[in-house]
């Protein structure tokens, strides 16, 4: 906790938010919402919530930019000026902001101080997690215990959002007919640099072996498999970035990249599925001791953990391809950005 | 100077959360609303991260040897942030990624239709 | 066998578990999505009547997920309040997907598969709302909901998109308001686990973060139940969206938020602190009198059937929030158990305009002339929707506004009162405006464009099946309203009021 570092970025990420929401070029605001991104990475890092920015790295300053800047590249780069007929949704807007604002304020003075080790938040619940998390679950890196064990149903949700996103893009988006016009119809082929499509085929083993070892070793180093599964889809992404989307769609075509969607979050609440047949209640991993070879039920909690995570993994990058071929390529799976 | 250090993290995501519920609400360009929306959610995450930090404690990762039995120790909670709003973060950054997606989706889809990403626009394109 | 102690996680679990496998077997043979969204959601009704049959013998049952003992692991608590809502959605959505065969045959063809997946994970999000004791739990579950809503009504018709996408925005502001509450309270007690911080709020229901807490919340999930001020996203998005979408979104999405929020005014914050130290139940009242009153003017200024039934769920949100806030326990009685009945009455309503527009290509008040006499049971079917709407004795819509009237004198609140009246007249003057249109006036020319003539006859088989079962239960519920209430309301309003 160094409080100097915190009051920095802070303000430095109180400019990127203004100036992203003014400025009038969208591809220039999507860039500086990716570094509005990145400065969070550095407050929570300097907080101590090392797993929290490695995800935000990942998904915050990485694939949501990229998102965003494929959305912009299909639709229309410019902000077009209006200076009359929006004055009322000004006036709500700066309404709804201010109220909100003197209401949180409101509620402010109350809390307990930054940082303060007796507040509530951290001598309630926490305190249990932070010494049982070796000997309930032998796994050192308690955010991963507390994820995929202890709250481990709210992580199976929320990889069943992330599935649920990716069909909602390919449902909305999919276009299985090839007779429908397009307003936005870019046919013009990008530029394509050797440089980059060479360091980029070079890079994407390495990329995709340190997905593996963050998936790994998530039990004793931040990561897991949300960040894995992240940059495992994002080496396909750049593979996509560089030379086109065929070649993405090459290696990973439409249904084993659906597949494989399913897949993942079925493990997961397949897991949990395995323990009620067991005879314990879901998601109760340490029952897994009796199907798992010379393990106790302290290390069963470990194993189970490391199945969900590589679940969520395989499903986490199948989404990520998902979405961000159909995006980028107005879901057409044709040539891509 | 104590009670702006106590008070700062809370001030900033109160202001963070009012600059992205303007542009949700005002901007007349749908990419510009989502990109309010964005900051509106990282700012709700600053909000919970700041609930989970602790003076003078370290990442929630249980200092620990090589080997079994080398964690055996006692371990000490003052030493250790709240791991809590860490790991509820986790899931709330993967719903705005979520978010994003689908409403991104959803923009391609209007220009798709319309032929444009400006409100003003599409509204009188549907009259 | 799997014991019945396992049955409360596999209300969620079975349709999550389904998603998938609609999704994969649906990518090879897209004719098997409708049996197994169908054999799923018979599973799951059943998995939820025996529970709230366990509840009603045995009383409040407790799951811990992961074998982890609350508040450090995440617990499900089912009473009479939800397992009554359990059933209430799984009804309701066996009865639209069993609908909706022929409508997504139609309107989505080359997708059926995504939807019929987007579905399950929608009902999936709803049950989970419903069944969890988690505030945060709470909060991944309504953004599952959320964006499959999202997605499921942005493939409609017209401006289905853009609504769709003022959905988002409004649906995020209120997912994220409810998420900004609950950090409220975590950060002045610690905890998220429901009973827990019932049991800590006492101490500090002082405090300013506290009241702040609580104001988020309410607004956020005021939000997404359309409540009068913030409707505006509602009345489009539901109007323009799929025919199937319509029928599953429209009874259910603003009942389970209403549940959402008694669950949290009586489990968290506690009876007490919500009418005693806040003392705003009057302006929430007047409040709900607006968004009945409103709602229904609205709704008399339609021209479009399923817009103005979209208006009238305005007002029934009004009728609910109002009766909660009576502060009573008639109030709260006709409140609960408006949501059962609103439930079964908007269904039975949205499956008509369904049949309509499937039958006619529109649910415009004209594409109603003459239907009585070509589509007899489906109008017959219409005609007990529409005297429930109004309130008519054996129908369940009369039991509810009694129950909700008594509430208003009980409490002297003679707004309210008056309120539900005029609201009962406005609907009577609406739908016999339709019973007029359909019964009487000729039958219109339909679509003098029309490349091919529609014959409009009587619907199909799996259409009118769930329209019949909707149409007797409203008047089977409402003669054994009595015992319902005795049996599974009584418990869940909360004593001493």
């Amino acid at each position: 906790m160094i409080w100097q570092i915190d009051l920095m970025v802070l303000t430095l990420i109180v400019f990127c938010a203004f100036s992203a929401v003014m400025v009038k070029d969208l591809l220039s605001a999507a860039i500086i919402f990716g570094a509005y991104s990145f400065l969070m990475c550095l407050l929570w890092t300097e907080m101590g919530a090392v797993d929290v920015a490695f995800t935000e790295a990942a998904v915050g300053a990485g694939v949501s930019t990229i998102f965003m800047i494929a959305a912009i590249f299909r639709t229309s780069r410019s902000v077009k000026h209006r200076s009359r007929g929006r004055r009322f949704y000004k006036l709500i807007g700066f309404f709804a902001a201010a109220v909100t604002g003197m209401v949180l304020l409101y509620g402010q003075s109350d809390f307990p101080g930054w940082a303060d080790p007796n507040s509530p938040a951290s001598s309630h619940l926490s305190p249990y997690f932070i010494t049982h998390t070796i000997s309930d679950t032998a796994v050192p890196n308690i955010v991963t215990s507390v994820l995929a064990d202890y709250r481990g149903f709210d992580t199976m949700f929320e990889t069943a959002v992330i599935f649920t996103a990716g069909i909602a893009v390919i449902f909305v988006l999919r276009q299985y007919r090839r007779d429908q016009t397009d307003v936005a119809g870019t046919d013009e082929v990008a530029y394509q640099s050797p440089i980059i499509q060479t360091v980029s085929r070079q890079m994407v083993p390495f990329i995709q072996l340190f997905a593996l070892y963050v998936v790994a070793h998530g039990h004793h180093s931040p990561g897991g498999g949300f960040q894995g599964g992240v940059i495992l889809g994002a080496s396909f992404i750049l593979v996509g970035l560089s030379y086109d989307l065929r070649s993405v769609l090459k290696k990973m075509g439409e249904g084993p990249n659906i597949i494989f969607g399913n897949l993942g979050v079925f493990l997961y609440a397949g897991i949990g599925a395995v323990c009620i047949l067991l005879g314990a209640n879901f998601l109760d991993y340490s029952v897994l001791s009796r199907i798992l070879p010379a393990t106790d039920s302290v290390m069963a909690r470990s194993h189970g953990i490391l199945g969900v995570e590589i679940g969520v993994a395989i499903a986490v990058m199948a989404i990520m391809i998902a979405i961000y071929v159909n995006i980028s390529s107005h879901g057409k799976y044709d040539k891509g950005l | 100077m104590d009670v702006i250090i106590a008070s700062y993290n809370y001030w900033i995501y109160i202001l963070l959360m009012m600059i992205g519920l303007y542009a949700m609400l005002s901007k007349n360009n749908l990419v510009k609303k989502i990109i309010g929306m964005s900051i509106f959610q990282a700012a709700i995450i600053v909000f919970y991260v700041s609930i989970g930090a602790k003076r003078g404690a370290t990442i929630p990762i249980i200092e620990h040897g090589h080997g079994h039995g080398a964690a055996e120790h006692a371990v000490n909670v003052m030493n250790y942030v709240n791991p809590l709003p860490h790991v509820l973060m986790l899931t709330a950054i993967v719903v705005s990624v979520s978010t994003l997606g689908v409403a991104l989706a959803i923009i391609l889809g209007i220009h798709r239709r319309y032929g444009t990403v400006e409100e003003d626009e599409i509204m009188e394109k549907i009259q | 066998m799997i014991s019945p102690e396992q049955y409360p996680v596999l209300i969620v679990v079975i349709p999550l578990l389904s998603a998938f496998i609609i999704n994969v077997i649906g990518w090879f043979r897209k004719g098997f999505s409708y049996p197994l969204i169908v054999l799923s959601l018979i599973i799951t009704f059943y998995l939820s009547v025996s529970t709230l049959l366990q509840v009603v013998d045995g009383g409040a049952i407790s799951y811990r997920l992961g074998g982890w003992p609350p508040p450090f692991g995440i617990e499900y608590v089912i009473d009479h309040l939800n397992a009554l809502v359990l059933v209430v959605i799984s009804f309701v959505s066996l009865a639209a997907a069993v609908f909706s065969k022929e409508s997504v045959k139609k309107e989505l063809p080359d997708r059926i598969p995504q939807y019929y997946t987007l579905f399950i994970l929608l009902v999936t999000g709803l049950l989970g709302m419903t069944i969890t004791g988690d505030a945060f739990n709470l909060y991944v579950l309504i953004e599952i909901a959320a964006l499959t809503s999202y997605a499921l009504i942005a493939f409609g018709r017209d401006r289905a998109l853009v609504s769709s996408f003022n959905y988002v925005i409004m649906g995020t502001v209120g997912a994220s308001f409810y998420l900004l509450g609950v950090g409220h309270l975590y950060i002045m007690t610690g905890s998220l686990n429901m009973g827990d911080l019932l049991s800590i709020l006492p101490a500090i229901s002082g405090s300013r973060a506290i009241f702040v807490a609580f104001l988020l919340i309410i607004v956020g999930i005021w939000t997404k139940m359309a409540f009068f001020p913030l409707h505006g996203w509602l009345p489009n998005a539901y109007t323009y969206a799929p025919t199937a979408t319509g029928v599953l979104v429209a009874p259910l999405m603003t009942k389970v938020s209403v549940y959402i929020m008694i669950r949290l005014m009586f489990s968290v914050f506690s009876a007490d602190y919500v009418f005693n130290t806040l003392n705003v139940h009057d302006i929430i009242v007047w409040m709900a009198v607006a968004a009945i009153i409103g709602g229904s003017l609205l709704a008399l200024t339609q021209t479009d059937f399923r817009r103005m039934l979209t208006y009238l769920i305005v007002a029934e949100v009004g009728y609910m929030v109002g009766g909660v806030w009576l502060a009573n326990s008639a109030g709260i009685t006709g409140a609960i158990l408006h949501i059962l009945n609103d439930a079964l009455m908007t269904l039975c309503l949205f499956l008509v305009a369904g049949i309509i527009y499937h039958k006619t290509r529109g649910h415009h008040l004209d594409d109603i002339r003459g239907l009585y006499r070509k589509m007899p049971f489906t109008m017959a079917a219409f005609t007990v929707g529409a005297l429930s709407m109004i309130g008519v004795p054996p129908t369940v819509g009369f039991f509810s506004k009694w129950y909700l009237i008594l509430g208003a004198i009980d409490a002297g609140q003679w707004g309210f009162m008056a309120a539900l009246i005029i609201s009962s007249l406005i609907n009577a003057v609406l739908f016999f405006k339709v019973i007029e249109v359909g019964y009487f006036e000729p039958m219109h020319g339909h679509h003098d464009d029309g490349h091919h003539e529609v014959t409009i006859d009587e619907a199909p088989f799996s259409m009118l099946a769930p329209l019949y079962v909707i149409a007797v239960s409203l008047i089977v519920v409402g003669i054994y309203t009595s015992s319902i209430i005795t049996n599974i309301i009584a418990h869940a309003v909360p004593k001493g009021l």
